[in-house]
């Protein structure tokens, strides 16, 4: 299952339970859970479940008679379900709470005693009345109805043929309509190749057998065998009424018979039996809505029962030549009789389950194997699984070699769900795309595909992307899948299907559409990787992204963007055309929360549009990149996210390096003043340069020990992988670790350092604005007139440092002086960075492996903050002992 | 018909803004531009080894064509070359000198062609600067007209120009005293622009038959205190000690001293030629080197320092082991004394490490170092080592398959300036040599031009000496108000 069913089914089943725990850890716990249990314990449990089960049942006979009688049908998830059942029966606060439950709920339920048919959900299991009442425990209200709702429909199916088609009409594709036959076998029962009993009642003989000699009464005795062996009601031996649609058939030998010759009858009659049931089955089996693998099925079994009509009709000749025996029929018929023994124990088991497509090959495949002992045996069921296998092998060749779907009755594994129409690829390629549009359907595994399942799906999967980008497939090897016994033949074929497919796929989208060379072009621009585009794409957007969002021309961003491709060393790349220019209208951290969807209370706040409504360009722009199909299968909507909230976070680290560089400039002449002079500056120039470095640091630590090695690895393993799923798991087991090790998943962090850079920022206006007042002064004393006129005002014209909201607050609550407002930046600083350093440490304790802990060794790398962060760390106990002591 | 035509017209302005672009595209140039200034017979010396090997970087012949192999375009030959038509590159260089002997050197070797012949000034009476500052200064002052024509046109020419690049010794006459003025009036004209030196020292292990060389010294370094944005020291002394004792070299020629300085010059300037995530202009590779307007001047280290005979070494080099060779002086280019005042430390380290690297390694070398202590840092403020993964030129083969080079603002530089300061006061005591310098304008009345670089080079080495310590932040104050 994948992860958005499970967590999707979990969310559903938290509504219904009105319960309050978090979905996250629900999900997060039933993985660890299904990852713990392996398959191999799993029937030991069950059989100890069972044991136990019954134990403590009222009523252990009729439990265990269930059980088997459910394992008989082969019903669906048969052993979860008793698992579920024996937890809840041990679990006894469970229990309590379900039999509280309970009795609400039974005052609600209108048909209390109908809860047979299956859960779907959670636990997938079939749930019995009779069981749930042995364990003295009953579902949760919901639960109950769902379950009611199901078993309304399960038990349909089994009781009533009309409304059974209705519901098989239902289920299946809308588009599809599988033509209706006419119910001949009860408007004319005569057709019917089954016994016809329209009387009810005890049986009427046509005339009594007393009179007649034993040695006369055995000819006519014999004469009626061989019609009951063809179906047709004999004199004296009248079929019984059935009991149930997939019953065995009894019949009633006349009183009047005598004792002996009746014993003998009565073990010949199976046989007639037998007829019975594989009629019954053909008729039924044969109409359209069973599907093509019963459709195989009956015309083998049919081939069959013409050999066997020959028998019966040699017996007859026989008969008729005289001196035919009970003994000498009872002599020829013993191959028969195994025979038709097996037919009518498959026909019966297919039929009591219900079982179509897929299953009907497990139980058949199942069948085989178990017939190791008896060659005859194996050799019918061996006849019967290959003939019946054929349909299904026909639709796994086409999906397998073509990949396209033919399958009307929906019985093979792979199912189509076309909610994406072929016209929308190009705009709508999320990554559903690929999770949604073929799924595995479990229940129609045939046994013996099990473990291939996962390689058809995906064999016809890339064929179906290979095909629609326009590309003729033609498997070179599709040699026909026939089933065998032994499994090699087939799995072989399969395979080979398979790696041909994921070759060319590959192929297709590493060598044809360059996968790589793209990705290496995302990561030039989204990455940061290629510098001097960058630089000259901030070069000349800088004026224009500091606007308001509203106030930017977007074309004018584009044609920026073009020019800053043209003439950088980006121009030597291919793709660069593909490159977008994006004004989002959401900050970073609101983008990483919807996207990461994390919803626990903590980021709940983020859900909301921030409410600062005025973003700044910078913070708001991104670069966007068209993706054409296939190579938007891996560069999906959300691999392009990702790669914009990391570009986002490096363009703003980036733009406040370059404010801090812009400060340096600015700052360089103050080397020419006198000492004095100059000094004033340097608490200034020191806090700039540690910004600076901070800034610097976080952005090495991000691109060369976070991107650039993820990159290395990423890249290591492309080279080996050999299939298009492998890719899209390395491509976003990249994209996953720069986004957790470059701090954007964890909310405080990411909060913690974009408090850091708006400091900077403000730091910066601050600067830039004082100069004017400071600089100049100390340089028109310095140089005098002259340089003023020369320079004139065209220098500072040049600087154009926006003037932000907080930054003009800034500016009208300032009343201190140059050193006063210096000493509180340098504080905030502080503060904010030390707090991060904690923050960092912190989690480095908790994980020792954590990356990010080489921010704070390149942080701090001359042990200059170390004493600030102990100081903070010696005060945290205290300031915790404080909060106890005011609160206790 | 109608909407054929309206549609005809839709394509006719869509043609129109797409020619508008590409108009647009012609026009302009690469940014982070930056012009070299070669002075005198030693900066134009070292400029063109610079050249020289820059264009075996690129791909570029002797001519200024684009070698045929040159196709991967990935590097920025633009920084330092520009187009003059589609396949000759023009470095963007400026040669001045007032003797002619070096620059006909470079104008009859195969590179004569490759410059830009209006940028080759000579002074036009060719007497040189008779290796005193005072005249290359006054000389500066006289030709500056010409001289700045052909900056000017230069600066004009590129698009947004980040800044320039001087070469020059400071111990002569041309590159130390018409360097200087030069130096000045930089700072006046381009406030905005960034200004690195890349300055030769004398050897002080041999006699030099420049008399007033400390004189010379001392008069420029008060202008790259106060006028440059960044020094490079190269220092000859050390130069030839690594000739000598790394290299082999008996009796070091000029050219492989050059050859070594071209080197690091090429190295020092790879990030912004090779563009990779960081340090991809000249401002955002110095800015964190020089936390201090006053404390620019870096020294260099590069390893490894074999000659080509040797082979190889066949041990594989990790990126700690060249950090660590890095750190130890006698990779370094600058000879400082050994001060008795052992608390000298690194203000910062920037180092730029070519060749196949692992970046998982640099994280690890770094705590390597962080946690044996192999380097000492202010204490005043956060400082660290940066490292900058380069790309190396896919058309020059090395034998060594990691080499790397150190840009260090360490404090123990001083002890340098401190060298050139008792020089000077040993000269300066017999007020010898002095008549030479009376004759220019300058120290026509007096020579207290003399006496106040004196004071701002004492203060250069005061304030590197502060930086030691703790409390540097709140040293000039102190100071300024005890003087005052």
């Amino acid at each position: 299952m994948s992860e958005f069913k499970l967590h999707h089914l979990v969310t559903e089943l938290i509504e219904h339970l009105g319960s309050r725990a978090s979905p996250e850890w629900c999900v997060e716990n039933l993985q660890k859970d299904s990852a713990a249990t392996s398959l191999s314990s799993y029937n030991h449990v069950t059989q100890s479940c069972i044991r136990q089960l019954a134990r403590k049942s009222p009523d252990p006979q009729s439990f265990i008679a269930k059980y088997e009688e459910l394992k008989a049908k082969d019903t669906d998830c048969l052993r979860p379900f008793v698992q579920l059942l024996s937890v809840i029966s041990e679990d006894r606060k469970l229990k309590e709470y379900l039999q509280k439950n309970a009795k609400k709920a039974t005052t609600e339920l209108q048909n209390p005693q109908v809860s047979q048919g299956s859960i779907g959900s959670i636990s997938g299991a079939v749930a019995d009345s009779k069981v749930i009442e042995n364990v003295t425990t009953k579902d949760l209200p919901r639960i109950r109805i769902r379950l009611q709702k199901e078993a309304e429909i399960a038990l349909g199916k089994r009781t009533l043929p009309s409304s059974k088609r209705e519901n098989q009409g239902k289920a299946r594709h809308p588009n599809y309509h599988s033509p209706v036959m006419p119910n001949w076998n009860n408007v004319r029962p005569n057709m019917n190749l089954d016994f016809i009993t329209d009387h009810s009642g005890p049986a009427l003989f046509s005339a009594p057998l007393g009179p007649i000699p034993v040695c006369s009464q055995e000819s006519m005795l014999l004469e009626d065998i061989l019609s009951c062996l063809e179906g047709a009601e004999g004199d004296y031996i009248v079929p019984d009424p059935l009991q149930g649609p997939y019953e065995t058939r009894m019949f009633s030998i006349s009183e009047s018979v005598d004792p002996s010759l009746r014993e003998f009858t009565e073990k010949i009659l199976p046989l007639a039996s037998h007829y019975s049931m594989v009629m019954r089955f053909i008729q039924e089996k044969s109409q359209f809505e069973y599907g093509q693998v019963n459709h195989a099925l009956t015309a083998a079994m049919t081939a069959l029962m013409k050999d066997y009509m020959v028998f019966v009709a040699q017996l007859e000749t026989a008969h008729r030549k005289g001196s035919f025996t009970l003994h000498k029929l009872w002599f020829f018929i013993q191959p028969t009789l195994h025979t038709m023994e097996i037919l009518a124990n498959i026909a019966s088991t297919i039929s009591k389950s219900g079982a179509k497509g897929g299953k009907v090959l497990s139980l058949l495949h199942e069948r085989t194997s178990s017939y190791t002992g008896d060659p005859t045996g194996q050799e019918l069921c061996l006849y019967l699984t290959q003939k019946a296998c054929v349909p299904y092998m026909e639709i796994l060749e086409k999906w397998v070699y073509k990949g396209v779907i033919c399958d009307p009755y929906q019985e093979f594994l792979v199912e189509d769900n076309e909610v994406i129409q072929k016209e929308e690829l190009p705009l709508d390629y999320s990554a559903d795309y690929w999770e949604k549009r073929y799924t595995i359907r479990r229940e129609r595994i045939p046994v013996f595909l099990e473990r291939v399942a996962d390689v058809i799906l995906r064999t016809g999967k890339y064929l179906n992307v290979i095909r629609q980008c326009g590309k003729n497939v033609k498997s070179p090897q599709a040699e026909e899948i026939v089933y065998t016994i032994k499994k090699r033949q087939y799995v072989e074929a399969i395979e080979k299907a398979y790696h041909f497919a994921s070759i060319t796929l590959l192929q297709l989208l590493m060598q044809e559409n360059d996968l790589m060379g793209r990705l290496r072009s995302v990561k030039h621009y989204f990455l940061l990787d290629q510098g001097d585009f960058i630089v000259q794409f901030m070069d000349s957007c800088e004026a224009e992204l500091s606007k308001n969002i509203d106030d930017i021309v977007p074309t004018r961003l584009e044609s920026l963007l073009e020019l800053a491709l043209r003439t950088s060393a980006a121009n030597g790349d291919p793709y660069k055309d593909d490159m977008r220019t994006e004004l989002l209208p959401y900050d970073l951290m609101f983008q990483m929360f919807k996207i990461l969807s994390i919803e626990t209370d903590e980021e709940k706040e983020y859900r909301l549009p921030s409410d600062k409504l005025q973003l700044l360009g910078l913070e708001s722009f991104s670069f966007g990149y068209e993706v054409k199909w296939p190579v938007s299968l891996v560069l999906n909507r959300r691999a392009i996210a990702c790669y914009q909230m990391i570009f986002r976070h490096l363009f703003y680290c980036k733009h406040v390096e370059r404010l801090l560089c812009r400060v340096w400039i600015c700052n360089k002449v103050a080397k020419s003043f006198a000492l004095r002079a100059a000094k004033t500056y340097a608490s200034a120039f020191a806090l700039r340069q540690r910004m600076l470095n901070c800034v610097q640091n976080l952005e090495y630590y991000m691109m060369v020990e976070v991107i650039e090695p993820n990159w290395v690895t990423f890249f290591s393993s492309i080279n080996k992988v050999n299939n298009v799923d492998d890719v899209l798991v390395c491509h976003s087991d990249f994209l996953d670790n720069c986004l957790k090790d470059c701090m954007l998943t964890n909310p405080t962090l990411l909060r913690t350092v974009n408090k850091l850079m708006a400091v900077c920022v403000q730091f910066c206006h601050f600067i830039q604005h004082m100069r004017r007042y400071y600089l100049d002064a100390e340089l028109t004393s310095m140089l005098g007139p002259a340089y003023e006129s020369y320079e004139g005002s065209n220098v500072y014209a040049e600087e154009t440092p926006p003037p932000s909201p907080e930054h003009q607050s800034t500016m009208a609550c300032d009343s201190d002086s140059f050193e006063q407002s210096i000493a509180k930046f340098n504080l905030q600083f502080t503060a904010v960075l030390v707090g991060l350093l904690d923050k960092i440490s912190e989690l480095g304790r908790e994980n020792n492996g954590e990356k990010l802990l080489n921010v704070l060794y390149r942080l701090d790398f001359n042990t200059f903050y170390t004493e600030q962060l102990e100081r903070l760390c010696t005060d945290r106990p205290m300031v915790e002992n404080g909060k106890e002591g005011t609160s206790g | 018909m109608c909407g054929d035509r309206y549609f005809t017209s839709v394509y006719a302005v869509l043609r129109f803004n797409l020619y508008f672009c590409r108009k647009i595209k012609f026009t302009c140039k690469m940014p982070c531009e930056m012009i070299t200034l070669q002075l005198g017979q030693c900066g134009n010396q070292i400029g063109f080894e610079f050249w020289k090997r820059l264009c075996a970087e690129h791909g570029i012949s002797p001519e200024g064509i684009l070698e045929e192999y040159a196709t991967e375009g990935t590097d920025r030959k633009d920084v330092f070359f520009y187009q003059a038509d589609d396949e000759h590159y023009i470095p963007r260089a400026v040669l001045l000198d007032l003797e002619p002997r070096v620059i006909h050197t470079i104008m009859n070797s195969p590179y004569a062609k490759l410059y830009n012949p209006e940028n080759i000034y000579l002074s036009k009476h060719g007497g040189g600067a008779g290796n005193n500052w005072a005249s290359g200064y006054s000389q500066g002052e006289r030709l500056q007209e010409e001289i700045f024509d052909i900056i000017d046109r230069e600066a004009d020419g590129s698009d947004s120009l980040e800044g320039f690049v001087l070469c020059h010794s400071i111990a002569g006459g041309t590159g130390s005293g018409m360097g200087s003025y030069l130096l000045e009036k930089l700072t006046d004209r381009f406030p905005k622009k960034v200004i690195e030196t890349y300055s030769v020292f004398p050897n002080q292990d041999e006699i030099s038959d420049v008399v007033v060389q400390p004189y010379n010294s001392l008069l420029t370094l008060k202008r790259l205190t106060q006028s440059a944005d960044c020094v490079v020291v190269l220092d000859n002394t050390a130069l030839n000690r690594i000739a000598t004792d790394r290299l082999h070299i008996q009796n070091p020629s000029f050219t492989q001293i050059n050859t070594l300085v071209s080197t690091i010059m090429s190295v020092s300037t790879t990030t912004l030629r090779y563009p990779s995530y960081m340090n991809n202009d000249l401002i955002g590779l110095i800015a964190p080197l020089i936390p201090t307007p006053r404390l620019h001047f870096l020294m260099t280290g590069y390893t490894p320092l074999t000659t080509d005979q040797e082979a190889a070494s066949v041990r594989k080099t990790t990126v700690l082991d060249v950090m660590r060779r890095l750190l130890q002086p006698k990779n370094m280019m600058v000879s400082t004394a050994h001060d008795r005042n052992a608390a000298h430390c690194y203000i910062s380290i920037l180092n730029i490490i070519q060749g196949e690297v692992d970046p998982t390694q640099v994280h690890k070398s770094l705590q390597r170092i962080r946690e044996r202590k192999l380097a000492q840092f202010i204490p005043w403020g956060p400082a660290s080592i940066q490292v900058a993964l380069s790309r190396k030129s896919p058309y020059i083969q090395s034998a060594h398959r990691v080499s790397g080079l150190m840009l260090a603002n360490h404090t123990n530089i001083s002890s340098l300036f401190d060298r050139a300061l008792q020089q000077y006061d040993k000269l300066r005591k017999r007020e010898a040599f002095l008549e030479q310098f009376r004759k220019e304008s300058m120290f026509k009345d007096n020579l207290e031009e003399l006496d106040h670089s004196r004071e701002v080079v004492q203060e250069l080495v005061d304030e590197y000496q502060a930086a030691t310590r703790p409390d540097y932040l709140s040293w000039g104050t102190d100071q300024a108000s005890i003087d005052s």
